[in-house]
């Protein structure tokens, strides 16, 4: 039992040591470790007592054990105050990645500031749902004025039908809304349906749970601008009544912004059970359509033929406000893509870590080389997509074929130039302190190619490591090498002071 | 920068009796914790301090003599010219610092 207990204190006791030397640098760890071996081992010789008390030796050796954590850390201090102040950042990995958080900061603040790149990244997080029509007349022509009666809605939506599974109705017209004690103001407000919203997918903010399950009373839902503008954004509206045509109205939410793409400009949406409407009124129809339906069109349209029980028909045009166009996510991610599959046609995707011995840096220093990179191409890809937008929309006033591939060409073209620059970036990274090597040397004679050894050295400027190009690639030589210097080098890059 | 003869850097209490222990003939690191009842903690550093600031110097003993002995070799400290002349002035300054730690020459009297 004693021998274990002792073979426990001085396995704990060399792993003290060997803890404390992670603090000294590397340069002096080895005979600081010879050191203190040696000294434990003394230590604990002459501290063994003759009466066997072994306890009490392991404990004075390792008091002794525990000092080494301070000369190792005064060591370190030592070594932090004689390298002067820090090393310059030019060319360090860390101006890197900092001169690319501030592309992005700047491309995301342009997108932020740009309407129309909001706009064309809210269209995209509030999509109309796929398949809803809006029903047109005929001619073709822009609808001018609603011309739809409501008796009309109610019988389709009451029937079955093979093409449709949904319909929603809403007409345009101004109101006086009254809050409180405050003076009445005129409102563009839309009157429809109790289920527009749903049959839109639009998803309504701050909406009760109550309002959510369906609507026995009319409910107001306030457009985003207005409820900016009207009442400062504020969410403790919601539940407020307000009067909207002389009808007491509970405030029920508040519609997203851009998130309506259907004709007028409504700053509030009126809810109302299908009851509460007049049969007669006249509004803008909305459908959504079936898979069966959806086969029926044609490019956007769908022309739709109502037989009435009166053995009368009604021709109407169906036209999709939805057009299947890529969002700006899908084609984003289509040019990630694409910068993928181009990338090795421009250059090698090799990251050119060969050696010319066997030697290798440690392993936190290879993991700290791949987090350089895997950083470097997660920045490159939000930048190449805020970038993308800005260049895309901050002249086009809405979403356009146009703007649709110039997202797509920069896109392509900041992914693909991007990911080449990454990897060139990286291979001429020191492996050792992630600086970039400088001072190119041309070695040796082209002309002599195949007789001896020619091409470009580049030196880190720590002094770590030489990068060997080959001038030719040859299958002897065919990639890059680094070569590790020792510390017989260090006197060429020693301070003044160390001279 | 070594300590000039008009310059003697003045040394804390603790590195003056490091100091002395060494010109006292306590040349490596655990006889100069025996020595002056100081921690390793404080020993070793203030001897790393000490030979940066060229006042002691050290060197390994022969791994011929340690085998010899089966033990590891050990790694000595020695005074420097500098080293001596700093002494010399802080035992000025400390005068109990000789009869602290007794040097070779004064236990011999």
């Amino acid at each position: 039992m004693m021998r274990l207990v002792t073979l426990a204190f001085r396995a704990a006791d060399h792993a003290f040591l060997e803890a404390a030397s992670m603090l000294v640098p590397a340069r002096q760890r080895s005979e600081w470790q010879r050191e203190w071996l040696s000294e434990m081992w003394h230590v604990r010789r002459a501290c063994t007592q003759p009466s066997g008390d072994a306890g009490r030796t392991e404990c004075v050796v390792m008091a002794f054990c525990l000092g080494a954590f301070q000369d190792a850390w005064c060591l370190s201090r030592d070594a932090r105050h004689h390298q002067g102040p820090p090393a310059p950042m030019h060319g360090s990995a860390g101006q890197c990645l900092l001169w690319m958080a501030a592309v992005l900061v700047a491309g995301y603040a342009f997108a932020h500031w740009q309407p129309e790149v909001r706009m064309a990244r809210d269209a995209q997080r509030y999509p109309m749902r796929s398949g809803t029509i809006l029903l047109e007349n005929q001619s073709g022509e822009k609808q001018v004025s609603p011309t739809i009666p409501f008796q009309q809605f109610r019988v389709w939506s009451a029937g079955h039908h093979r093409y449709f599974d949904g319909f929603a109705f809403y007409r345009m017209g101004r109101q006086d809304v009254s809050a409180g004690a405050e003076a009445p103001s005129r409102w563009e407000v839309a009157e429809s349906s109790s289920n527009l919203f749903a049959l839109l997918g639009v998803p309504i903010r701050f909406v009760h749970a109550e309002d959510s399950a369906g609507i026995q009373a009319p409910i107001a839902i306030l457009s985003y601008r207005l409820w900016k503008n009207e009442f400062g954004g504020d969410p403790a509206i919601v539940g407020s009544m307000v009067s909207v045509g002389g009808r007491q109205t509970r405030i029920a939410g508040v519609a997203p912004e851009r998130a309506w793409k259907l004709p007028g400009r409504p700053d509030a949406w009126l809810l109302e059970p299908d009851a509460a409407i007049p049969a007669g009124v006249k509004g803008n129809v909305l459908a959504h359509l079936t898979r069966a339906g959806r086969a029926e069109m044609w490019a956007d349209r769908v022309h739709i033929t109502v037989y009435n029980p009166d053995d009368t028909e009604q021709d109407f045009l169906g036209v999709a406000f939805d057009e299947p166009t890529p969002t700006p996510s899908e084609i984003y991610r289509f040019a990630v893509l694409l910068g993928l599959l181009a990338l090795p046609a421009i250059t090698s995707v090799s990251l050119g870590q060969f050696s010319v011995s066997s030697h290798q840096p440690p392993w936190p220093k290879r993991i700290l080389r791949w987090a350089y990179l895997s950083a470097k191409l997660l920045l490159l890809l939000p930048i190449a997509n805020f970038a993308s937008l800005d260049v895309a929309y901050c002249h086009a006033s809405q979403h356009s074929s146009a703007s649709e591939y110039a997202q797509l060409s920069v896109c392509f073209l900041i992914c693909l130039f991007g990911f080449r620059w990454a990897l060139l970036d990286q291979r001429q990274r020191c492996p050792v302190c992630l600086r970039r090597v400088a001072h190119p040397a041309q070695v040796g004679l082209a002309s002599r190619t195949f007789l001896a050894w020619n091409g470009t050295e580049l030196m880190c400027t720590g002094g770590h490591t030489l990068l060997h190009v080959p001038g030719l690639p040859t299958s002897w030589f065919a990639t890059q090498r680094w070569l590790y210097l020792d510390a017989s080098w260090d006197f060429l890059f020693a301070g003044p002071e160390a001279g | 920068m070594a300590p000039s003869a008009n310059s003697e850097p003045k040394l804390s209490h603790t590195a003056a009796m490091i100091l002395q222990a060494i010109h006292a003939g306590y040349i490596y690191g655990f006889s100069v914790m025996e020595m002056t009842g100081l921690p390793s903690g404080t020993v070793y550093p203030a001897m790393r301090r000490l030979e940066r600031d060229d006042l002691i110097r050290s060197h390994w003993e022969k791994q011929s003599i340690a085998d010899a002995e089966q033990r590891p070799p050990r790694k000595y400290y020695r005074l420097t010219a500098a080293g001596k002349s700093t002494l010399d002035a802080s035992r000025k300054r400390y005068p109990l610092l000789e009869r602290l730690i007794p040097s070779e020459e004064a236990k011999s009297v």
